[in-house]
């Protein structure tokens, strides 16, 4: 089954950030070795003074094969949110939108008041939203209800590798989800990307574990095999946990 | 006369339009949105846009983020 967001199939449940690689052709490798069909980016003020046909981030990634996910980064108010957003459907022509709204620079961590907010206005304004949120159950489902097409709580906070450090919450918007839920950001290692689609999230949105990894390439390709690990893991259905020890073998004709 | 692109002061032209200033700068106009005292100016109308003094142009561009 294919993860649908905004009525569009992506065959992959891993969605990568580009921030943080050594260059753009590092960051087109690495997601070409993710299998990522999607890949944020950032929108902010240009250089001014380039040389003539300076090349761009937008000119590595071939926006025919991957959906460019533009993000609201750097932004404190749904004001602030709103006015890059507009930007965003400027520059790529397209309403899919990674809403994020963050308290502070110290914490980097949502403001859920100015994340509903923005995210009331913009669905008014036609964005398909896929938004950045705390493991707050009761707002998650406040935002599927004002229209988000993903609801993306973290697993810890942006940047740290921490992994999932709120499982119980994650299950329970999980659980309460009628959208994808999608864990972004706190990932840090595959270990941590599996054990998000165990819990029966619909993907991964992993930016900081690639590319602050020795090898962001082996790293992608690492998460690629975690995110399909994890879900077929998910989707089979684990055994029961057992107090004690049952053998693996029939007991029955038993050499003695 | 000056203006300010993002957050600079620049000396421009009088008469200048939009798509002047861009050229000027080398600016690929491919991938970047422009915003004039923080309202969006699409590409059809940056050549009929002029510039007056103490202007506020924004060019924005997508960057690596996550």
């Amino acid at each position: 089954m294919s993860l649908i967001i905004d009525k569009r199939k992506y065959n992959s449940r891993l969605i990568i950030g580009s921030g943080k690689y050594k260059d753009y052709i590092q960051t087109k490798n690495a997601l070409d070795a993710s299998g990522a069909e999607m890949i944020t980016v950032a929108l902010k003020r240009t250089n001014i003074g380039q040389k003539k046909n300076q090349k761009n981030l937008l000119d590595y990634i071939d926006s025919k094969k991957y959906q460019i996910l533009p993000n609201t980064a750097g932004c404190y108010s749904a004001k602030d949110a709103i006015r890059v957003a507009l930007i965003a459907r400027e520059l790529l022509n397209d309403n899919l939108l990674k809403l994020e709204v963050l308290s502070d620079k110290e914490t980097l961590l949502p403001n859920e008041k100015e994340t509903l907010l923005a995210a009331k206005e913009l669905t008014n304004l036609g964005f398909s939203l896929m938004v950045y949120t705390t493991d707050n159950i009761s707002l998650a489902k406040e935002l599927e209800k004002v229209g988000c097409a993903s609801v993306m709580p973290l697993a810890s906070p942006i940047g740290s590798g921490k992994g999932l450090t709120n499982k119980e919450n994650l299950k329970k918007i999980i659980k309460n989800s009628n959208v994808p839920i999608i864990v972004d950001a706190g990932i840090g290692t595959a270990s941590d990307a599996t054990i998000a689609m165990e819990l029966g999230c619909d993907g991964v949105l992993i930016n900081s574990a690639i590319a602050m990894s020795d090898d962001p390439i082996l790293m992608a390709e690492a998460m690629k095999h975690a995110v399909i690990s994890g879900r077929k893991a998910y989707t089979a259905k684990r055994m029961k946990i057992s107090e004690v020890a049952i053998s693996s073998s029939n007991k029955t004709n038993a050499i003695s | 006369m000056n203006i300010i692109i993002n957050g600079k002061i620049f000396n421009v032209n009088q008469n200048s339009n939009i798509s002047d200033i861009l050229e000027k700068n080398n600016l690929n106009s491919d991938n970047i949105v422009v915003e004039l005292n923080q309202e969006i100016i699409s590409r059809s109308r940056w050549k009929d846009i002029k510039v007056n003094k103490n202007d506020k142009i924004e060019i924005i561009t997508a960057v690596g983020g996550g």
